[in-house]
C-alpha cells in the first residue's frame, strides 16, 4: 500500500533491499553424501571464504523433483560442509512448494542456470502449425500497478510490492520509489527509484525528467553525483544488461 | 466556520514568525477575529515580534496545564482590536505540550468567536512542529529560494499529507499553500538564487505570495512591529497580496523584478 513511513519516533527496524553475496550451488544429486564430499573438499581448498557461506541452492539440473525429506537430506550436507542455505533458486512451480515447506525463500535474482525457462508455470509443446490459435491466456495474475498521484516528497517512501508503480507526479529529492516490477515516473525524478526491488532483473525505470539521486535495478545500482549532461532533465530509462546498469534518453 | 492555519517551513530563520505575525494582523485588519499562537515552547519570539513581550503573563503551556483560563492568556493587541496573541513559555519544553490540550485550546477559541487561528510552528519535524501541524486546515509553507530550504519544505509538505488529522482520518487534505520570503531579484537574476519558478516546480504547488528581501523586515522586527504595518515597505505591500490570496483573491505576483532604475539614473550611470 501506499504508505509514507515517516515515524517521529525510531522505527524498530529498517528495511533495506540491496545486493548481497550468495554462492549459488547447482546440485545434480539429492546423495546428501556425494555432496557433503564435493562440497567439503571445495571448503577446504578456500576454507576462510566459504565459512558460513549464504548458499542459494539451484535444482534446475536434478532429473526428478526432489522430496521434502531428500532436501532437508541436502541441507544438512550443506551445514555440515560449513556453508548455510538460506534459499532456493527460482525455478518450476514445484520449487516453489518445496522453497514453502521448507521455509526458505525462493530467491529470483538467481535465474535457473541451463535449460530452464525462468517461469515455466504451464508446459507448453511447440505449437502444432494448425489454425490460429486463440490469445493464450496469462499464466499468471498480475497485481495491478500502484498508481501515486501525489508527490512523492523528500523522506516519503513508496513501494509497489509484486507490481509495477506509476507516478503521475514528481518524486522529490531524498524520496524514494520502489517496486517489485518497473517504476515509471511522468513527472521529474529528483530522488531514488529502485526497481526490480525482488530481484526481477527486467525490470526498468522510466521517467520524464530525469535527475535522480540513485537508480537500482534488481540489486545493481548507481548513483549520480554528476548528472551526465546529455541525460539531466531528459526523459529516460534505466535498465540492466547483464551487470550493467544502463540509461538512454526516450523518444528521441 | 473558523480556520486553523499553521505557518510551517522545516527549517529555521527562513521567516516564520515574522510570517504569522503578518498574515495575524492583516487578517485582523480586515476585521477577522484572530488568534496567533506561538508553538515554539522554550524559543518563544512571536511575542517579540508583535511587541507584547512585557505583556506575557501566562502562557501556552499554562492553558494547557489549567494554571489559568485561556482568556487569560490571551493578549489583546493594542493596534488592532481583533487581533490576539497566545504567547509561548519560555521555560519549558515541547514535552508540555500535548494533543489533547492543543485541541482544547483550539475548541475554546473557535467557541469564542475566533474566526482564524494561526499556528507559529517551531523550525524542525519534532513534536512542536508536528502538534502546530496537526489539527490544520491549511498550510502557509514558508520557504526561501535556496536548495536546503526547498528540500526541507518538501519534506515538510510530505508529513503535511501524512502526519495531520486530516491525512489520518481520512477527512480531505491540509490545503497547502507556499509562500517565499526573503526573495532578492537581484540575486536571481546572477543565478544565485533561484527562481519563484524554479521552486514552483520542484515542489510543485502554487505561489501564495513572494515577499521581497528588506532590511525593513529586521527593523520592524527590532521595534516590535509586524512589518506588514510598515505601509512604506514593499515587504507590507507583498504580504498584504498574500494575505488578500488567502481570502481568496487572485491578485498578480508584484517584487519579482529588480527595480527600474530612472530614466536619469540610467543616463548618469547612478
Amino acid at each position: 500500500m501506499n504508505k509514507p513511513l515517516e515515524a517521529a519516533r525510531e522505527p524498530a527496524v529498517e528495511i533495506r533491499f540491496g545486493q548481497v553475496g550468495l554462492a549459488q550451488v547447482r546440485i545434480r544429486t539429492t546423495d546428501a553424501g556425494a555432496i557433503l564430499d564435493e562440497l567439503t573438499g571445495r571448503v577446504a581448498a578456500a576454507p576462510h571464504f566459504f565459512e558460513r557461506t549464504a548458499v542459494c541452492l539451484d535444482l534446475s539440473a536434478l532429473e526428478k523433483e526432489p522430496s521434502t525429506s531428500d532436501m532437508r537430506d541436502v541441507f544438512d550436507a550443506v551445514r555440515r560442509a560449513g556453508m548455510l542455505t538460506v534459499g532456493l533458486a527460482h525455478g518450476t512451480a514445484a520449487v516453489d512448494a518445496l522453497a514453502r515447506t521448507l521455509e526458505v525463500p525462493v530467491l529470483t535474482q538467481f535465474r535457473v542456470q541451463g535449460k530452464a525457462s525462468p517461469v515455466p508455470t504451464v508446459k507448453e509443446p511447440a505449437p502444432p502449425p494448425k489454425a490460429p490459435a486463440p490469445p493464450p491466456e496469462p499464466a499468471v495474475l498480475h497485481t495491478p500497478s500502484l498508481m501515486q498521484h501525489q508527490p512523492v516528497r523528500s523522506g516519503q517512501q513508496v513501494y509497489a510490492r509484486h507490481s509495477d508503480l506509476v507516478v503521475t507526479s514528481t518524486v522529490g529529492a531524498g524520496a524514494e520509489v520502489i517496486a517489485d516490477g518497473c517504476v515509471h515516473i511522468y513527472g521529474t525524478l529528483r530522488g531514488r527509484a529502485v526497481a526490480g526491488a525482488r530481484g526481477e532483473v527486467t525490470a526498468r525505470v522510466f521517467c520524464q525528467e530525469f535527475h535522480a539521486e540513485l537508480i537500482s535495478i534488481a540489486g545493481v545500482f548507481r548513483v549520480f553525483e554528476t548528472l551526465p549532461p546529455e541525460l539531466a532533465g531528459k526523459p529516460v530509462q534505466a535498465w540492466l544488461d547483464g551487470d550493467d546498469l544502463r540509461f538512454a534518453r526516450i523518444g528521441g | 466556520m473558523a480556520e486553523i492555519i499553521v505557518v510551517t517551513s522545516g527549517k529555521g530563520g527562513v521567516g516564520k514568525t515574522t510570517t504569522s505575525a503578518s498574515v495575524a494582523c492583516g487578517l485582523a485588519r480586515r476585521g477577522k477575529k484572530v488568534a496567533v499562537i506561538d508553538f515554539d515552547i522554550g524559543l518563544r519570539n512571536l511575542d517579540l515580534i508583535m511587541g507584547c513581550e512585557r505583556r506575557v503573563v501566562y502562557d501556552f503551556v499554562n492553558v494547557i496545564q489549567g494554571d489559568c483560563t485561556l482568556k487569560q492568556a490571551l493578549i489583546k493587541d493594542k493596534r488592532i482590536d481583533s487581533l490576539f496573541v497566545l504567547a509561548a513559555s519560555q521555560t519549558r519544553d515541547k514535552e508540555a505540550l500535548s494533543m489533547e490540550g492543543v485541541r482544547k485550546v483550539f475548541d475554546e477559541l473557535i467557541a469564542d468567536g475566533f474566526e482564524y487561528i494561526i499556528c507559529d510552528s517551531p523550525a524542525g519535524i519534532e513534536k512542536g512542529a508536528h502538534l502546530a501541524m496537526y489539527y490544520a486546515d491549511r498550510a502557509i509553507v514558508v520557504v526561501n529560494p535556496e536548495v536546503s530550504s526547498v528540500r526541507d519544505s518538501d519534506r515538510i509538505l510530505g508529513l503535511l499529507s501524512s502526519k495531520t488529522q486530516k491525512a489520518e482520518k481520512g477527512d480531505g487534505k491540509v490545503q497547502e499553500h507556499l509562500l517565499l520570503t526573503r526573495y532578492s531579484p537581484r540575486r536571481v537574476a546572477t543565478g544565485e538564487m533561484m527562481s519563484v519558478g524554479d521552486v514552483k516546480e520542484i515542489l510543485g504547488l502554487d505561489v501564495i505570495g513572494v515577499i521581497p528581501e528588506s532590511p525593513d523586515v529586521l527593523s520592524a522586527s527590532n521595534a516590535g512591529t509586524p512589518v506588514i504595518l510598515n505601509e512604506q515597505s514593499d515587504v507590507s505591500k507583498a504580504y498584504e497580496d498574500s494575505v488578500a490570496r488567502l481570502l481568496g483573491d487572485t491578485l498578480p505576483l508584484r517584487f519579482l523584478d529588480e527595480p527600474k532604475k530612472g530614466f536619469l539614473a540610467r543616463m548618469f550611470g547612478g
